[in-house]
């Protein structure tokens, strides 16, 4: 199967602050390393999920697919063609569309929810299809009642104000929706609709998403592969089921280990995870994790992990991916994946 | 069983509206004791930011109370003086934030403030104060206290601009800890750290914490009790385990159905919450949850339930509930 979009190898670095002799030399200041190596691809109709924690590079990775951000090395293909110039961005953001993450701040204030969702016509030149009515068709589609057309961004709820931004995502007829944090700051209740909603218009019109989100409930749930992200590189992805059954990279399982469990019978005793993820200003040697990692020996200090396909399905960055995991689950758990 | 800390006792609050007053608050009654820390749960514009903001005596001005009061000492703080309620801020009821960033002054640096947050306490000098409020620091986990003292707000991390209104709130060692959504900004990691160290510091504190939150996964870490709301009214209370394991008002049931977090296998379709809130400025004769639930008869619309009980300290305003 080919990839709707393919990341490939892509890295992004900027220009670091620049210190005493290298403010007058151009090109001397260091790099900082913001993206570095990753690989990624969603195929047609898959739901994908991208997780880490703030600072991960999640939000930055998903600007650099649509062109809002230039990246510094590695290829991207939109469906299996490559795209590097303006053109080709303005292409893939007619197939492409971005849900950005707060939905009411990503919707002009002084412009009625009608004028704003039909903008994507607009800005690409594209007659209304169904002229003076296309607003409520689109606001119809996402289960809004015709009403809110004539709405003010600050007169919706959150969910509302969501369904917009999945109404105006969808403008265009897109194969691929990326969702920037879609359920952030939503009630259960409203989530699950609006989580609903993204599933049946993936059944309905095949259309493939990225979901990133440090939701880690939400992606077990409805993504079918998850790719973990910590600190502008790939930890590891694979698909959910599995990854969150058998988590390889110690990063991970940290994550899992530290969703808050509303059943009281299941309290953590201890902290999954201590400390906070590194700046970029002072990116950590060898493998970038090993400042926070329970399992880290001396040579994660020094080597830098090389990504390893452990099955076909999954990859993982970690030298002690298939020992750490016995360590924390005992022997009996860790043979069924090297088949 | 020692006496309440500090006791709500069928407290309703009305805000003025253009359409008339809205009943944000309608009989609400809970109770926290020393030592314990409780949990008051549901969503957006169920009144639990109200009852909050009665707690710590800081409503906003177009609120009026039309029942009830909040106990706190033998007496109601609702009705007290300026200056009473002044006193009892800080000192005795102290109050976590949602935004960190917003609940500091961003232009005076961690320690002026920390200082000044001791304005009442006598006998101490300034350094004395500055001392008090680096130790503070420490205790909430910051490891360069004296380095944090001398930054602004700005200057840290979101976990660390959280643990540092933590330690705000709890140098004058208050009876009373209110943490109004003290998770919701952070990432699931920082979310982790804060619930182990408001655990811990609940072993060492001998007061009551009152946790407001749409996030069951934090009450289940964190409460003994949980208070959950629903249209301005508490439906349902009870230990946290017997409300998670035992829910018996139909929106509790509603609410545990449709997180994620609560379910293991994935299903095509999330269960949701049909319908909306009912309109709290003409709020329904019946059960205020009728409309939305499956279970509702006719006589759910036009009675109010009553508060039955279904088993020890475990409530439930519903009239199905033993059913």
């Amino acid at each position: 199967m080919s990839a709707l979009y393919d990341v490939d190898n892509v890295s992004l670095d900027l220009a670091g602050p620049a210190a005493g002799l290298q403010r007058l030399l151009p090109g001397t200041a260091p790099r900082l390393t913001i993206l570095s190596s990753l690989s990624l691809s969603i195929a047609p109709g898959e739901m994908l999920g991208l997780v880490g924690e703030s600072g991960s590079g999640k939000s930055t990775l998903a600007r650099a697919m649509m062109g809002l951000v230039g990246i510094t090395g590695g290829t991207l293909s939109f469906e299996g063609k490559p795209v590097k110039s303006r053109a080709d961005f303005v292409k893939v953001r007619q197939g492409a569309a971005l849900m950005f993450q707060d939905a009411v701040a990503s919707l002009s204030p002084r412009r009625k929810v009608a004028a704003q969702i039909v903008e994507p016509f607009e800005i690409n030149g594209v007659a209304l299809p169904e002229g003076a009515q296309t607003a409520v068709a689109m606001l119809e589609r996402v289960g809004l009642a015709p009403a809110l057309a004539q709405r003010f961004p600050h007169e919706l709820s959150g969910g509302q104000a969501r369904r917009v931004s999945v109404a105006r995502a969808l403008a265009l007829n897109p194969r691929l929706v990326i969702a920037d944090e879609p359920t952030a700051g939503l009630d259960v209740s409203v989530q699950a609709e609006i989580l609903n909603l993204m599933s049946g218009l993936r059944r309905d019109l095949g259309l493939s998403f990225l979901i990133i989100t440090h939701n880690l409930a939400v992606v077990r749930h409805v993504t079918d592969r998850v790719a973990v992200l910590y600190l502008g590189r790939m930890a590891e992805w694979g698909p959910t089921r599995e990854v969150f059954a058998r988590p390889l990279h110690p990063y991970t399982r940290s994550l899992i280990a530290a969703e808050p469990q509303a059943d009281p019978r299941k309290r953590r005793a201890d902290l999954a995870l201590k400390g906070e993820i590194p700046s970029v200003l002072a990116r950590p040697s060898g493998c970038e994790f090993h400042t926070r990692c329970p399992f880290a020996r001396p040579r994660c200090a020094t080597e830098e992990p090389q990504p390893r396909m452990i099955t076909p399905d999954r990859m993982v960055r970690c030298h002690f991916a298939e020992e750490t995991r016995t360590e924390t689950q005992g022997g009996n758990h860790g043979t069924d994946l090297e088949h | 069983m020692s006496t309440p800390l500090i006791k709500v006792d069928d407290l309703s609050i009305t805000y003025a509206s253009e359409e008339g007053p809205l009943q944000a608050l309608r009989h609400a009654t809970l109770e926290a004791r020393a030592g314990e820390a409780i949990g008051i749960v549901g969503e957006s514009g169920c009144g639990k930011s109200t009852l909050a903001s009665a707690m710590i005596n800081l409503l906003a001005r177009n609120a009026r109370v039309t029942s009830g009061g909040v106990v706190f000492g033998g007496r109601d703080i609702l009705s007290a003086s300026e200056a009473e309620k002044r006193r009892l801020r800080g000192r005795h009821i102290a109050m976590i934030f949602q935004d960190p960033m917003t609940s500091f002054n961003p232009v005076l640096t961690i320690g002026e403030q920390l200082v000044d947050f001791q304005d009442q306490r006598e006998g101490l000098s300034k350094s004395e104060k500055r001392q008090q409020a680096a130790a503070m620091l420490k205790r909430v986990g910051i490891s360069d206290p004296v380095r944090c003292l001398d930054r602004f707000v700005h200057e840290l991390s979101g976990g660390m601009r959280q643990r540092a209104a933590i330690a705000a709130a709890l140098l004058m060692t208050p009876d009373v800890l209110v943490a109004d959504e003290p998770t919701t900004a952070l990432d699931v990691t920082m979310e982790a750290q804060i619930i182990h160290l408001l655990r811990e510091l609940r072993r060492d504190y001998n007061g009551a914490i009152v946790i407001v939150t749409h996030h069951l996964g934090v009450v289940g870490e964190l409460c003994d009790r949980v208070y959950v709301m629903y249209a301005g009214e508490v439906v349902e209370e009870g230990s946290t385990d017997d409300v998670y394991h035992n829910p018996r008002h139909p929106y509790t049931q509603a609410l545990i159905a449709c997180d994620p977090a609560n379910l293991h296998d994935q299903t095509p379709v999330l269960p949701t919450i049909p319908g909306r809130l009912p309109d709290l400025v003409k709020p329904p004769a019946g059960c205020s949850f009728a409309a939305r639930c499956a279970r509702a008869t006719q006589h759910c619309r036009t009675i109010a339930p009553a508060h039955v009980m279904v088993g020890p300290r475990h409530l439930a305003r519903c009239h199905e509930a033993l059913s």
